[in-house]
């Protein structure tokens, strides 16, 4: 037995000897774990039905109203230089009326009085080419002489992302507060760990024993508890997912529709997410419990 | 090996347990450490260990400041001087070869030393085939020779014994300290707080005397 497999062995007897304890420690921390779980599939998914949206309805360049006929074919020419657009399409004003009394079918009266030159000013509708690159296509856009506003045609989708930008708030607010506890429930976990071992220490610091030595077991015992609570909650979130993903519709299956993404797109962030958050909750939780005892 | 150079210790401000204490005990030298209650002998072990660091004044161990020594340095500070308390201080929980390969596992040793080195040192305090009793299945002298033999497993070139046989009857007493001659007579330099009067008596070894933080008497041969 070397030193190392020797204090894995004491970490993991730690374990055994606080059964109960342990479990419900672990409980909380795949409860913080599926939270944030929720999160990242959530988050993933709206982004991913904000690009799919992006891509097929592409942005609206505003027009200055001062601009004449040839600046506005130069502007035109200068967009389609841009890297990543597919496609610029002029609608003047007239046209941008007609798509208002379009949109506006039976409340005519709305548009009734207005002046249409000052209410609907004159745009380039801009498709991209590539979905990754309408970030910059965007600030580029903006750039460009005789344009005064920029902005996504994503109206169909703005109720999701409101609704879940609302719903990421609460999801990593309500994460932050169970990775609090969770980290405090650990540490309190390994406090009783470490008080019962108290008499051990005590002798181990007189006979020698470097801080790290005395520190592993513990430290191990936390990990432990965190990469058990990650596999745990991994199994369980992937299950769900899987299971509610089989009757829902699919990303980009219609336009505007909200979908799901597969979950061979996700699994793998999740999975990341899961063991450096249960190595974090572990190594800092036991870490910070078992310091006051190795003030030499 | 052990030098103190003006040591002087106060308790919060007011107790002077040592007071300007410079001494010098050899290599393979064997001390006893004597004086009446609250006389400073415990104070004197617990500085060497960095246990409690001096008001003012120096300690040298094997030749080197330990005032010098930086916190992450203490635990090899200690590992040169085995400690044998009173109070044995073993592990319950843990049978004989276990306490004892507790401490080589601290400093790290292989499987393969930390069982020749249990073997030995359970020879050297007669302990041989105890391997597998726990400390309560054993008697009071037999324990604190278990805490010996934890003590030289590292094989330290210092021992230091605060009141070893304390608790124990003058016969079983006089055998833990026919141990440590042994090991004296190996090399190990000694130094042993106690209050056994007869023993030091009929020993014959160095006797440091104090009283109320002072040396009052140091004598090569001394008695009690
Ligand atoms: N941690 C402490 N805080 C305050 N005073 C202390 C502390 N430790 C010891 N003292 C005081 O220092 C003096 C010396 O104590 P020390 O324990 O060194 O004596 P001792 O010679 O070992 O006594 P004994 O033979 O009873 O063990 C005593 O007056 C004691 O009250
Ligand atoms: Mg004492």
């Amino acid at each position: 037995m070397t030193t190392r497999t020797y204090l894995i062995k004491e970490g993991y007897d730690n374990l055994k000897k606080h059964g109960s304890k342990t479990f419900s420690t672990m409980l909380i921390i795949c409860a913080t774990m599926l939270v944030l779980g929720i999160f990242i599939i959530l988050f993933q998914n709206v982004n991913k039905n904000v690009e799919t949206v992006r891509l097929e309805q592409g942005l609206q360049a505003f027009i200055d109203d001062t601009a004449t006929d040839d600046e506005i074919e130069y502007m035109q020419d200068e967009i389609k230089q841009i890297e990543g657009v597919k496609e610029v399409k002029y609608i003047d004003k007239d046209m941008a009326y007609e798509d208002a009394k379009e949109a506006f079918k039976d409340q005519e009266y709305f548009l009734e009085g207005l002046d249409k030159v000052d209410i609907f000013p004159a745009s380039f509708v801009v498709t991209f080419s590539n979905i990754d690159q309408s970030s910059t296509i965007k600030t580029a856009v903006e750039k460009v002489d005789g344009i005064y506003k920029v902005k996504y045609n994503e109206t169909t989708i703005q109720a999701v992302i409101s609704v879940s930008k609302i719903v990421n708030i609460f999801l990593l607010g309500v994460g932050a507060v169970l990775l609090i506890v969770s980290i405090f429930i650990i540490s309190n976990t390994i406090k009783l760990a470490v008080y019962s071992n108290k008499r051990e220490i005590f002798i181990m610091r007189y006979i020698g024993a470097t801080n790290k030595f005395i520190r592993t077991p513990f430290v191990i015992e936390g990990t432990i508890m965190g990469l058990v609570s990650a596999i745990i909650s991994f199994i369980v979130i992937s299950i769900a997912y899987v299971l509610i993903y089989a009757r829902i519709p699919k990303v980009g299956s219609s336009l505007g529709v909200f979908g799901f993404l597969p979950y061979s797109t996700l699994w793998y962030q999740i999975l990341i997410v899961y063991v450096f958050l249960g190595l974090f909750i572990g190594i800092f939780g036991s870490a910070i419990s078992i310091k006051k005892y190795l003030k030499a | 090996m052990i030098e103190f150079v003006n040591v002087k210790k106060e308790y919060n401000h007011d107790v002077v347990a040592l007071d300007n204490i410079s001494l010098n005990i050899g290599k393979g030298e064997f001390a006893f450490l004597v004086g009446p209650s609250g006389s400073g002998k415990s104070t004197f072990l617990k500085l060497m260990i960095k246990e409690e660091e001096p008001t003012s004044g120096k300690i040298l161990i094997d030749g080197k400041d330990i005032g010098k020594l930086k916190n992450k340095d203490i635990p090899f500070l200690r590992r040169k001087i085995g400690f044998v308390f009173q109070d044995f201080r073993l592990l319950y929980d843990r049978d004989v070869y276990e306490n004892i390969s507790f401490a080589l596992r601290v400093i790290e040793c292989s499987e393969r030393e930390i069982k020749t080195q249990v073997k030995n040192v359970l020879e050297m305090v007669g302990l041989s085939g105890k391997e597998k009793y726990y400390p309560n299945q054993l008697s009071g002298g037999e324990q604190q020779r278990v805490a010996l033999a934890r003590a030289l497993a590292p094989k330290p070139p210092i021992i230091i014994a605060d009141e070893p046989t304390g608790n124990l009857d003058p016969i079983t007493a006089e055998e833990i300290f026919k141990t440590l001659l042994d090991i004296n007579a190996r090399g190990t330099t000694i130094l042993v707080v106690t209050h056994a009067k007869d023993i030091v008596n009929t020993l014959n070894r160095r006797v440091i005397a104090l009283d109320h933080g002072k040396i009052v008497k140091d004598e090569q041969k001394g008695g009690y």
